[in-house]
């Protein structure tokens, strides 16, 4: 098959430099700013990108970028908005930024906070912040395998949840009761309840034959929760769980392993190793497969956003320097870059 | 009238009476003679009266006439008078009009403005009190005064030339001089040359180079002049030469007459040879095109010497019809070097110069116009004679001043000393590193290819001191081959894989584990890192696209290459990112989590000191190397 060669261009030393970042770029997290006009990406270099859906949408591409800035020393590893602020994490500390200021240039942090780690001889990331509307409080978890809560109107570390014997990937919110959920490289998911700060029910998933799958490991990439259910994923077989009775009841058949997975609607969008976003039914069956523009995903993104009901799209981005957007969950639309 | 009427009325009166008559005949015949007699007597007194009026009315007629005689003569006299009156006014008005037109001569003349003439002329012609009353002799005065002037000024002529013809004189005699005192000059300079030589100032050798180089075509000269002055203020190590045939530089400014000469000769020639054979349409062409890229016949050498004694020798040539100017480079060592199978294209002198400057390939000519030359004899593209005619670089023409610009086309482009000095220095530190760094190359190359990652001792220390994953091939691949390969597409796709750069295949292996590196060499190496791509053979293919961690080992020697650039002038970059991709390799199989459904010990057994195995969401493995303390851990 004949491969179409793209125009020589001159290459000085910088534009060398600039290409081959931009090729090894890893995008880790994402996050829909509370107007829902701006997406921010924040990659393994340090860098978060401000991107204009609305331009993205109704112009094509061009200018989408507003800017990036140098924001942490380390990758950003997860990204979270509340109505006012946006909340970085990667190496360690968490900073914040003010949603108004960032789309600004050279916008400063408003904050930066560090939860207190056991070790001091190396830093450990912190891999998912989650915000708890009801106390107002975030959550970080991460290499240290701790749980930490910090209270956002004073900035203090209120709790902090052991239990992980290895490091934590992610977390989700059980808003009824409240309780969190968290899963680990240890290969299990652990709800943890909030008022009284203790572990309140373990799953090992990698236990159960339905799901386990033990040439990948046994670490739990990605979690999601509707209350009753749960989704999990990873080394082990991406699964629905039924919480109070804690047993698999569909093992989606994909074999890669899962990095991301959400509810939507009444569907189960689920992204990790392979080009594409794929839409499962309750049931198990695949709705659909759309493929991406990079080779392997880490991070989707849903714009649910009231405040901008045109943007509603849904945005995934991974090992590359492009975030996909789909309008439709039927195709892509287009992509954004770096 | 009376007598008229009588007239009329007698014969009335008589027939009216005769009538009658005839009635009283026998009334008496005395009657009628007495009757008779009255009658005639009154008839004859009538006739006289008669005649006399007749004679009155004659001479009244005479009179008549003769009055108006009179008059019209008189009026004729004053007619007469009045024609030659008019007549006469006509003539004088034509002589007024005549005196009116008459321009006298005088009025031609520019004369000086009134002021300056009574200023400047003497009074004895200006005669001030005299002509200041009176147009006339102030117009006469003026016109004195203009006369004396210009025979003052035809003097003044006839002097000046009778002096230039003196001066002529004197300086034929002078010339003569001079052309006798030529010789004897000569014949000294002749004697002081064992002086010189004597006293090491070679100012004869330099002399005659500057004489030859009179007959250098402007670039060239440009050239010439700013390396020497370059290599005299600033490198010592720079000498310049200019090679080629005087006498053929001097042939080709020979005077038009002596070209006709040759071309009657030639047209005759040529009539001999159409009736023995007529060249073919191809031979003709062949020959435009020779015509079109023809030399000057004179050439400026560049010696360039690096420290270790190697030396960049440099032929610049000028293509004459084009306007550009060429090189042709070549490379000697101090020793003779064994040149190994994958260094064959490195100081290849087609390829050595090649992106001095970023997209400086010189393969196709710089000047716009000389497309449309190329249109005319059908030479396609400038690098099918690139071989020959040596690579028409842009550098090579801003050395030489030539500076073509794209957006406004000149007419002609003139060779610029300042352009030239500009890039003088820049462009020849750049040759001296490339010449370094290709020859660090080529002996890094012998290494390579017997399986030894030459790492230098002040690099040691980017790497643990075990390193178990060993090189075992180092070969070149063709540009084409390496674009065929699957795991080379992001690469390709991003425009880093041109036609000007070198693609050489490493393969690293440890245990059944086989990695194989493609590595994309610029010909800027060293400012411009080489580019990796991996691919490993260990149970099952991993690329970047299905494993995060040979991704993440690309980005370790692609991104983070100013780590290992070591000492400047960073030489040693390949061979510091081969052993990197070894360490690489070895942290890889060594940290690989054990599948516990698969029977049998690890492959790998750790041995690495890592602090975690694993982090981040996309779990990726220790890659960074801390020195001195010695152990890995995550970026």
């Amino acid at each position: 098959m004949e491969r179409a060669v793209p125009l020589a261009v001159p290459l000085g030393q910088t534009e060398v430099f600039q290409a081959l970042q931009r090729l090894h770029m890893t995008i880790f997290s994402q996050s829909v700013s509370p107007c829902g006009k701006f997406l921010a990406a924040g990659n393994n270099y340090g860098q978060i990108a401000i991107f204009s859906l609305a331009s993205g949408l109704w112009v094509e591409l061009g200018n989408s970028v507003l800017h990036f800035s140098l924001a942490h020393d380390g990758p950003v590893y997860s990204m979270v908005s509340t109505d006012r602020h946006l909340l970085s994490a990667g190496d360690g500390e968490v900073k914040a930024w003010l949603w108004a200021e960032m789309l600004k240039k050279g916008c400063k942090e408003l904050w930066h906070r560090q939860p207190p780690y056991r070790t001091s001889l190396e830093v450990p990331e912190i891999n998912a912040l989650l915000l708890v509307p009801k106390e107002n409080s975030l959550i970080l978890a991460g290499g240290d395998c701790q749980l930490h809560t910090m209270d956002l109107e004073t900035g203090t570390f209120t709790r902090v949840l052991r239990g992980h014997t290895d490091y934590i990937h992610c977390l989700a919110l059980r808003e009824r009761s409240p309780e969190v959920l968290s899963g680990g490289e240890d290969g299990a998911v652990r709800l943890w309840d909030l008022r009284t700060a203790k572990e309140v029910q373990t799953i090992e998933v990698y236990k159960h034959e339905e799901c386990s799958r033990p040439h990948n490991g046994r670490w739990i990439g990605c979690l999601a929760t509707d209350s009753d259910w749960m989704v999990c994923g990873g080394g082990p077989a991406l699964t629905l769980w039924h919480l109070r009775s804690s047993t698999p009841t569909t093992v989606f058949p994909i074999r890669a392993p899962q990095k991301h997975v959400t509810f939507y609607q009444d569907l189960i969008l689920s992204a990790g190793q392979g080009r594409c976003v794929n839409q499962w039914q309750l049931s198990g069956e695949l709705k659909a497969q759309v493929p991406g523009s990079s080779p392997g995903l880490l991070s989707l993104s849903l714009n649910q956003q009231p405040a901008a009901p045109e943007c509603k799209v849904l945005t995934a981005a991974g090992n590359s320097c492009r975030v996909d957007v789909f309008t439709n969950l039927g195709y892509r639309a287009f992509s954004l870059s770096f | 009238m009376s007598s008229e009427s009588s007239k009329k009325r007698k014969p009335k009166v008589i027939r009216s009476d005769g009538a009658p008559a005839e009635g009283k005949r026998n009334r008496s015949d005395t009657e009628q003679a007495i009757e008779i007699e009255e009658r005639r007597i009154q008839s004859c007194v009538h006739f006289m009266t008669l005649k006399k009026l007749n004679r009155l009315a004659h001479i009244r007629l005479k009179k008549g006439r003769d009055q108006t005689h009179e008059a019209k003569q008189k009026v004729d006299a004053y007619h007469l008078q009045l024609q030659n009156l008019l007549y006469e006014v006509m003539h004088l008005q034509k002589e007024i009009t005549k005196c009116l037109e008459f321009k006298s001569k005088h009025e031609e003349i520019d004369l000086v403005s009134l002021e300056e003439f009574y200023k400047e002329a003497p009074p004895d012609i200006s005669k001030a009190e005299v002509t200041m009353g009176d147009p006339h002799q102030q117009t006469l005065a003026r016109l004195d005064w203009e006369l004396e002037q210009r025979k003052r000024l035809a003097e003044k002529y006839r002097e000046c030339l009778s002096n230039k013809e003196k001066i002529l004189k004197e300086i034929e005699v002078k010339k003569e001089y001079l052309s006798s005192l030529q010789p004897r000059l000569n014949s000294i300079m002749q004697a002081s040359l064992p002086v010189q030589e004597y006293l090491f100032m070679p100012f004869d050798q330099a002399h005659k180079q500057y004489e030859t180089a009179r007959h250098l075509p402007p670039p060239l000269y440009v050239l010439f002049v700013q390396a020497t002055a370059y290599g005299q203020a600033c490198d010592k190590t720079l000498s310049v030469a200019i090679e080629g045939s005087v006498d053929e530089a001097k042939a080709l400014f020979k005077p038009p007459e002596d070209s006709q000469d040759d071309e009657s000769d030639s047209d005759a020639e040529e009539e001999q040879t159409t009736k023995r054979r007529r060249p073919t349409l191809g031979v003709q062409l062949d020959d435009k095109r020779k015509e079109m890229l023809k030399r000057h016949p004179l050439s400026v050498m560049l010696d360039l010497k690096c420290k270790d004694d190697s030396v960049l020798h440099l032929t610049f040539y000028y293509l004459m019809n084009l306007n550009i100017m060429t090189v042709k480079a070549k490379v000697t060592t101090a020793t003779e070097l064994i040149t190994p199978i994958s260094a064959g294209d490195l100081l290849s002198p087609d390829s050595v110069l090649s992106c001095l400057y970023p997209g400086d390939h010189g393969k196709k000519t710089p000047n716009p116009a000389n497309q449309y030359q190329f249109d005319k004899v059908g030479i396609l593209t400038l690098s099918d004679y690139v071989l020959e005619l040596g690579h028409p670089y842009l550098w090579v023409q801003k050395l030489g001043g030539l500076h073509f610009p794209k957006e406004q086309p000149q007419q002609t482009v003139i060779a610029d000393h300042s352009l030239s000095a500009s890039h003088m220095e820049t462009t020849m530190k750049l040759l001296k590193t490339r010449v370094q760094s290709r020859l660090a190359l080529h002996k890094q190359f012998a290494s390579l290819e017997h399986g030894i990652v030459p790492v230098t001792s002040d690099c040691q220390y980017l790497f643990p001191a075990k390193v178990v994953s060993r090189l075992v091939k180092w070969v070149t691949v063709a540009h084409e081959d390496y674009m065929e390969l699957h795991f080379t597409k992001d690469i390709v796709d991003a425009g880093l894989a041109g036609d000007t750069n070198l693609y050489y295949m490493a393969l690293i292996e440890r245990g059944t584990a086989k990695l194989q590196a493609a590595v994309v060499l610029n010909p800027g190496y060293s400012s411009i890192p080489p580019v990796f791509q991996l691919c490993l053979n260990w149970k099952g293919e991993k690329t970047n696209s299905n494993d995060d961690n040979i991704r993440a080992m690309e980005g370790e020697v692609n991104v983070c290459y100013k780590e290992l650039c070591g000492p400047w002038p960073s030489h040693q970059l390949l061979t510091n990112q081969l052993q990197r991709l070894c360490v690489l390799l070895d942290v890889y199989l060594e940290t690989e989590s054990h599948d516990d459904s698969v029977e049998g010990p690890k492959e790998f057994p750790q041995e690495k000191m890592c602090l975690r195995l694993f982090r981040g969401p996309s779990r990726m493995k220790p890659f960074k190397y801390n020195h001195p303390q010695g152990f890995f851990s995550h970026r």
